[in-house]
């Protein structure tokens, strides 16, 4: 869990962020081998960056937020509109869609974190499920109500139209640059404070630290991220739905965060690719039990492997590894988790 | 003046009841075993739907002697099955354990009876309008309300009252009462505190459960109208102060009032509690009758 805390060469995480550059940008030419349509793995991308972003919440500050579908939700509205609206051009948007989130993220956060993690859980989707009732009664003018946002312009891009290939790519550099900044944030300082908000948030109110402004920084962090995913989302499908905003969005974040591994930043990321391909092409056989055996098996990982895949396949490595030399990793294995 | 004042204070009350119930099982398990259960507002629907097979299969009255039963059984087993293993883990794996439940609760029953509304027949006796000046006369002309939703402010008062008495005058309710402050201490005295506590996240599967028999017909009953009450019932239980539960019905009965003096302006209406759950968190954080040190 904490091994981002141990000192680590600037190589190792060269090498981190060169394999996974890799793997992201040969997806094109190994995803539809299993069975990927076109447009799925742009659409895994950007769940990836809206679950990296929300691992740097629950991940290292510890704070559950069930109500992540608000920014998500309301970046993509605001895109949206801009491109309607404004022009077709994705750079403006973009920066307005993520001025827009910043401003609501200080206003829930101003709400939401004046007290303990559980509070935080419960008014975050209370807040965003009132933005999502707002968004289909109130501003319907607007919105379009329960049909959704229709009529988006394909985006450009410094006057050139964007087509599939395009935003793959455009997507992929997100996700690249952004899984670097969270490695970077991971080891940072204020990295550091974030964990130590999860680990005992009283110890470091008493050794002088500005709790609340820390705590608010990784909550805009956080929304930061999925901003851009929302953003990202319209610009990959000219439409924005009102599922955006609904309380199954922010679900599905927290489903592929716990799935894949909380605090690893690469659990999320794969929960998400994982979630995607099985719902969209595993699940052509299953059909609507689809969500049931999905439910089940959150339930199975959050009882009896809270750390996910990533902890999974940990335990795995370390336990072929523990046959193969028997003695040589005895003790070693069973220290990460024990409670 | 007095007739329309009169009326939307009764549909106030009446649509704070369900939310009221559900928050009272809330606050409840949150005030004893401090665990945030994400699945009351499935418990809620579950007994929505028992409640609906049953009276439709072999009469309500069954349905009013069997759903009170049924859901406490389930809520003793997800006790004992399930979350007492969460008690030493950490609140959030609590709430994700809970929230996974909900879901598989949600999707099971949408693969058992369809994502469609179920109707919900009233029993006889339920149906048809009370004229409410004959009883009450400082109403002049004709005012008229609907039987079953009368019914359901009653059942919902009645609940109230008799957890209150349970919790209050037996010696039951003085040890979880204790047990609330101080379940270690209570455990060196020895008490057993555990099945007691067993026994409360029952009770509040059944009072979801009673919510689900008389709101059923009320609401609708499909698989999303568990997590549809869910929100504003946490909202309940926060705005009253959590692991209150005199501040649980003092805030439903708050926001049912909202919701019903400002069902003229139908665009605000939609948002009101949240509005009013903003007023009362900005001004009073711990919530109308939280206690000092609860959650902060």
């Amino acid at each position: 869990m904490n091994t981002a805390v141990k000192s680590s060469s600037s190589r190792g995480d060269l090498k981190a962020i060169v394999l996974f550059a890799a793997i992201v940008l040969s997806m094109p030419f190994w995803f539809p081998l299993i069975g990927g349509y076109p447009g799925l793995d742009t659409k895994i991308l950007i769940w990836a960056i809206f679950a990296l972003g929300f691992d740097l919440l629950l991940g290292f500050m510890g704070y559950l937020s069930f109500g992540h579908a608000a920014f998500f939700g309301v970046s993509a509205y605001t895109t949206g509109l801009m491109l309607l609206h404004v022009t077709p051009n994705i750079i403006p948007a973009m920066i307005v869609s993520i001025v827009v989130t910043m401003a609501l993220a200080l206003a829930l956060g101003f709400i939401t974190l004046r007290r303990s993690g559980i509070y935080f859980s419960i008014l975050t989707l209370a807040f965003a499920e009132m933005l999502h009732r707002a968004a289909l009664s109130i501003f319907s003018d607007y919105t379009g109500g329960d049909n959704g946002l229709t009529g988006i312009p394909s985006p450009e891009l410094f006057g050139r139209v964007l087509h599939e290939t395009d935003i793959f790519y455009l997507c992929a550099a997100f996700i690249i640059v952004g899984f670097y900044l969270a490695r970077r944030i991971g080891r940072s300082p204020f990295g550091l404070m974030l964990r130590a908000i999860k680990s005992n948030q009283n110890r470091l109110w008493y050794t002088g630290i500005n709790v609340p402004g820390y705590r608010l920084y990784g909550f805009l962090l956080s929304a930061v991220y999925a901003s851009i995913a929302g953003s990202l989302m319209v610009i990959y499908e000219p439409y924005v739905a009102t599922e955006f905003l609904h309380w199954s969005t922010s679900g599905e974040v927290v489903i592929m965060s716990v799935l894949g591994g909380v605090g690893t930043l690469f659990g999320p990321m794969l929960g998400a690719a994982f979630m995607l391909y099985f719902e969209n092409v595993v699940s052509a056989t299953l059909q609507e039990q689809w969500l049931l055996i999905l439910g089940l098996l959150f339930m199975i990982i959050v009882i009896f492997l809270p750390g996910g895949f990533v902890d999974g396949g940990r335990r795995l490595r370390n336990w072929v590894q523990g046959r193969k030399a028997p003695g040589a990793n005895a003790g070693s294995t069973d220290t990460e988790r024990a409670e | 003046m007095v007739n329309s004042l009169f009326l939307q204070f009764l549909t106030g009350l009446q649509l704070g009841a369900i939310y009221m119930l559900i928050a009272l099982g809330l606050t409840l398990i949150f005030g004893t075993l401090g665990v945030v259960n994400f699945a009351h507002g499935a418990l809620f629907m579950l007994g929505a739907y028992v409640a609906v097979l049953i009276s439709n299969s072999i009469g309500f009255l069954w349905a009013l002697l069997l759903v009170p039963v049924i859901l406490f059984v389930f809520g003793i087993i997800m006790e004992r099955g399930l979350i007492r293993y969460f008690y030493d883990r950490p609140h959030t794996d609590q709430i994700l354990v809970t929230f996974g439940l909900a879901l598989v609760i949600q999707e099971a029953l949408k693969w058992g009876f369809g994502a469609n509304n179920i109707p919900f027949p009233l029993p006889s006796w339920g149906v048809g309008i009370v004229q409410l000046q004959e009883y009450l006369p400082f109403l002049d002309g004709f005012v008229a309300y609907p039987k079953w939703r009368l019914i359901l402010v009653c059942v919902s008062l009645v609940t109230v009252g008799a957890l209150f008495a349970l919790l209050q005058f037996t010696r039951f309710g003085l040890v979880v009462r204790a047990g609330m402050r101080d379940p270690e201490m209570l455990r060196f005295l020895g008490v057993n505190v555990t099945l007691r506590f067993s026994i409360v996240f029952g009770l509040g599967a059944l009072i979801a459960g009673l919510a689900g028999l008389f709101g059923g017909p009320v609401a609708q009953v499909h698989p999303e109208v568990g997590m549809h009450f869910l929100v504003p019932s946490f909202l309940v239980v926060v705005i009253g102060g959590m692991g209150s539960l005199p501040g649980a019905v003092l805030a439903s009965v708050v926001l049912g009032m909202a919701l019903s003096f400002s069902a003229e302006y139908s665009a605000i209406q939609q948002i009101i509690i949240y509005l009013v759950a903003v007023i009362v968190l900005l001004v009073r954080p711990r919530g109308l009758l939280g206690q000092k040190g609860v959650m902060e």
